[in-house]
């Protein structure tokens, strides 16, 4: 069944709210800055508050003598290798610029109790799907179900592709409050007296994971000079050659002209592009032919711009799916997601991930796959995707949701899958996002949401964002995935933000220069390999015109920093969930097959995860969940 | 033996103040997690846990920086740091000033160009973490000149000579961009630059270019890592007693030179049974700082002096209470008179 929403124009009524919870944010801000953070330290990347400095000092020197180590003769005469090796490959770290509890999850690692045992729970009853309001018996062409292709080694063991289940144990209780609940620091079992965790730095425990609790209402500083001159600018540069310069200079000087509104300047500028593009080679060629024909595009006023059609729906997603193929940004964004959310789910029996923007379902087959491989059993599982509403024949979001329940089924996952339609993610309601049915002996199900490139949409109108973010509150998820392109393309002048643009889509197309001679492991013949890389330009141009040549409510490409989301999240009652060493671990390992160079980079910032190209992030995945009231 | 364990603790606490004992403590704890026993690098989880900072147009406290790749074929990196007017201003008003730089005509006023080459034992760090950066934006205010940090492949993935063959690329580039010229004469005046792993690349970089006939102004090395099979009089006394021990020193040894090579080879003892020296070779001047609380100190004044007898000149700073690392944090007088004795050499050798 499919439902339809018109835009009900919503306004105004949950602006006076945010705002309110703004100020109260800010409030709270003041309060913990009122704690100082270490100066020196912070410049090196450290955040420790002043007054703790000692306390650190204690607790760095008990995890030595922990570890054995200091002696003469060296570490290893007295070294506790066991535990060294426990905590270098099994316990997971989590932001490690938050020195005290970082120090004191090791240190809590001394005394965590065996892991306790799965629950013996017998599998859950395996439905078929035709619950789901997906099949009526009716017949699915397996046609294109190519997406779905796992890689060839998609055994449990030796799949990297595929989620691990994770090593920390399941929660032994169902009861999925329990696995916020936070234990008593112990006390330690070697040197003198109490371990004295101050009660702010504490981290809650589950054999062997642990939470910082790091709630910020505004966006860290990693230098105590940065939080006076604003968020970095990254400059890569691509060429040092005079050619090279004098083609930045153009396109800089054109747009300067754009934004000046002396449009015969730019006239006569936008006219040189071609020529000092045609010097180039490679990368740089072609985003100065993207961003040569945004600013012509802008300069003459053409219309309509390219993708700000529905009608492009479609088109959209043929071409997100090549950008799938070519280059690991969304195999990075939804590994990250998927394990954030498979960490959330642990010892749930009915989950449900709600996804903001479903297109060919291409996340979920790899969750899907974890979970049916977890120890207990997988949980039964639903599935809302969101998508726009098409004007073709082809029921898009219904056969997204026909495939991935046939590949549940080869797998044994109880699945149910609901497709939304909308125009825009404020039209959603909570409500839509409730199950069906009235079952009240059913366990409540735990619910992910999953934004993949769609909360910066949300931008272009006034509203809509704190409408969604309410929206998503009302339904209590246990945990939000929020994956977004990692720069500053919404703020600033127009000059401003076409020369970070200009920075970024340069680094994104280098990388894809790196990444055009090999695709992935599949086995692809090698014209799909270059169609890959020509399809995701034609998609990363798309933005690249859109975030030049349009505005107001067609500028739809309205990128933002971490930072930034950081703090709209933050004042819309979110607070971080941290992701974890392992993440990292398994992402990189995920990077090193992908045979498309060594350039690429995953990093870890203030507990998110970054993928980027040599050292210039262009993605971020961040989690979520709901603040404490 | 648990009471020395606590005299050495509280002994290396005593000489240091509690932000450094913090901050190496950290890297001590951290990096021993990361050195397997069977030789190999815990690498993912040293990325995971470095602390990094991306460069900065911007030109916070004055000092402007950006990435740039010289080397597509290996990919290697070099961060460029220079003095900037601070800035706070949009994307377009930061990047015009490096388009500038970059295309510019090399400048009357000499100025200095440091190509800098981080620590970390030749398997840690990066010229993106947050203490180095913070090292070489130090540098460019002391030398109002250039730093260029290379940001060479580690081991024991990247065995020598690798390093040594970034150095030495880096060296290249260095000298045929036409931005880093200056002066009447219009030429690049380079100073090599490093510690730890770092200042051991610069001295070999520096054999290559006096080998080749490239001129360098000068080598600033900060506690160069040097070793060999014997133990000196420092390394007994000193194992363990300030962050470092012996085996720690072993593993990252064994990890950098060739498998089949003990510390004997010239890359770790330059003037050893296996080494070279350097008399008749137009061998640059050295700036060669020491910590006497350094284990390898010994190893360290042994290859001053050898450059001394060789007939090159050596300005030796020995700073006898300074432990490693205490470059990194401005809480010292050896910091702050460090930090004059390498703006006095500059000026000097410019």
């Amino acid at each position: 069944m499919k439902r339809e929403y018109q835009d009900a124009g919503r306004s105004g009524g949950d602006m006076g709210s945010s705002k309110d919870k703004m100020m109260v944010a800010a409030a709270g801000a003041g309060e913990q800055e009122e704690e100082e953070m270490d100066e020196m330290l912070a410049a090196l990347g450290y955040k420790v508050r002043s007054s703790d400095m000692a306390d650190v000092a204690q607790k760095l020197e008990q995890l030595e003598m922990a570890m054995g180590m200091g002696g003469v003769g060296g570490a290893g005469a007295t070294a506790d290798d066991g535990f060294i090796s426990h905590l270098a490959t099994d316990t997971v770290h989590y932001n490690p610029s938050d020195l005290s509890s970082w120090v004191e999850s090791m240190l809590s690692e001394l005394n965590a109790p065996p892991p306790p045992l799965p629950p013996a729970t017998p599998p859950a009853p395996r439905l078929a799907s035709t619950s789901s309001t997906v099949t009526s018996g009716a017949a699915v062409a397996a046609a294109g179900a190519g997406y779905f292709d796992l890689p060839p080694a998609v055994d449990s063991s030796s799949s990297t592709y595929a989620l691990k289940p994770i090593p920390s144990p399941v929660v032994a209780s169902a009861d999925p409050s329990s696995t916020d609940s936070t234990r008593e620091p112990k006390r330690m079992r070697t040197g003198g007296g109490s371990t004295s965790s101050s009660s702010s730095s504490s981290s809650s425990m589950d054999g062997g994971r642990t939470r910082s609790p790091v709630v910020e209402a505004a966006p860290p500083a990693t230098q105590a000079s940065a939080a006076a001159n604003g968020p970095a600018v990254p400059v890569v540069v691509m060429d040092t050659q005079e050619a090279g310069i004098r083609l930045v200079h153009a396109l800089l000087a054109c747009a300067e002209a754009v934004q000046q509104e002396n449009f015969s300047a730019a006239d006569a500028l936008v006219k040189q592009i071609p020529m000092l593009a045609s010097s180039q080679g490679g990368a740089m060629r072609k985003v100065a032919a993207y961003f040569g024909e945004a600013l012509a595009r802008r300069v003459y006023r053409f219309r309509p711009t390219p993708d700000s059609s529905l009608l492009d729906a479609a088109v959209a997603d043929f071409l997100h799916a090549h950008f799938y193929e070519s280059c690991p940004y969304l195999k990075f964004a939804h590994f990250t997601a998927n394990q954030a959310i498979l960490e959330a789910f642990a010892g749930c029996r009915r989950v449900h991930v709600v996804d903001f923007g479903i297109k060919h379902g291409l996340q979920w087959p790899a969750l899907l796959q974890a979970l049916a491989l977890r120890p207990g059993g997988p949980p039964s599982f639903r599935l809302t995707g969101v998508g726009p509403p098409q004007h073709d024949e082809t029921d898009a979001l219904q056969q997204v949701g026909w495939k991935l329940a046939q590949f549940a089924h080869t797998i044994r996952v109880d699945f149910q899958y609901r497709g939304l339609v909308a125009a825009t993610l404020a039209d959603l309601e909570p409500f839509m996002l409730q199950p069906e049915g009235d079952d009240k002996d059913e366990e409540p199900e735990v619910i992910a949401v999953n934004s993949v490139f769609e909360l910066h949409r949300l931008l272009a109108q006034p509203g809509a964002l704190e409408k969604v973010l309410g929206t998503v509150r009302a339904v209590r998820p246990r945990i939000v995935t929020v994956v977004e392109q990692e720069a500053n393309h919404n703020s600033g002048t127009f000059l401003d933000r076409f020369t970070e643009s200009l920075h970024y889509y340069s680094t994104m197309f280098d990388s894809l220069e790196g990444a055009g001679s090999g695709q992935s492991t599949d086995a692809s013949p090698p014209a799909a390999g270059g169609t890959d890389q020509v399809m995701s330009e034609v998609y990363l141009g798309r933005q690249i015109c859109n975030v030049v040549a349009c505005e107001g409510a067609e500028r739809t490409e309205r990128h933002e920093t971490l930072g930034q989301w950081r703090s709209r999240l933050g004042d819309s009652g979110f607070e971080p969930v941290h992701l974890g060493s392992n993440a990292y671990k398994q992402a990189s390992t995920l990077l090193a097959l992908f045979n498309g160079g060594d350039g690429y980079k995953v990093e870890e910032k203030d507990g998110c995860l970054t993928l980027g190209w040599h050292t210039r992030p262009l993605i971020a995945t961040s989690a979520w969940r709901l603040a404490a009231p | 033996m648990a009471g020395s364990d606590e005299v050495n603790r509280n002994e290396c606490k005593g000489a240091v103040p509690i932000h450094t004992w913090v901050l190496i403590s950290n890297f001590k704890l951290a990096y021993n997690m990361l050195r397997r026993a069977d030789g190999t690098f815990d690498r993912d989880l040293a990325e995971f846990l470095d602390r990094r900072v991306p460069p900065d147009a911007r030109a916070p406290e004055g000092v402007s920086s950006f990435d740039h790749v010289i080397d597509t074929s290996t990919g290697l990196e070099v961060r460029i740091y220079r003095a900037a007017a601070a800035n706070n201003a949009g994307a377009a008003a930061v990047t015009l000033p490096i388009l500038d730089f970059l295309a510019g005509t090399p400048s009357p006023d000499p100025f200095p160009v440091i190509l800098f080459f981080h620590g970390g034992s030749f398997a840690h760090s990066s010229s993106g973490t947050a203490i180095y950066d913070n090292l070489c934006r130090r540098f460019v205010k002391l030398s109002k000149g250039v730093v260029v940090s290379v940001n060479y492949r580690r081991a024991p993935e990247h065995r020598y000579p690798c390093a040594y063959e970034d150095g030495w690329t880096a060296l290249k580039w260095a000298m045929s961009q036409p931005f880093l010229r200056s002066g009447g004469d219009a030429r690049p005046r380079v100073f090599l630059s490093g510690d730890s792993s770092g200042g051991n690349i610069a001295h070999h970089v520096a054999v290559r270019a006096a080998d080749a006939g490239i001129s360098i102004c000068g080598n600033i090395l900060l506690n160069a890592m040097f070793g060999g099979t014997e133990r000196t009089e420092s390394e007994r006394r000193l194992d363990g007693k300030y962050f470092v021990t012996l085996q720690d020193r072993d593993w990252y040894w064994k990890a950098y030179l060739p498998e089949d090579a003990d510390r004997d080879h010239p890359a770790c003892n330059p003037f050893g049974p296996n080494g070279r020296r350097l008399r008749g070779l137009p061998f640059t001047k050295s700036l060669i700082i020491v910590s006497g609380l350094d284990l390898t100190c010994d190893r360290q004044l042994a290859y001053a002096e050898g450059l001394q007898e060789d007939g090159h000149h050596v300005k030796l700073v020995y700073r006898e209470k300074a432990t490693i690392g205490f470059y990194l944090l401005s809480n010292t007088d050896h910091y702050h008179e460090v930090m004059e004795e390498i703006a006095d050499f500059l000026r000097a050798n410019l």
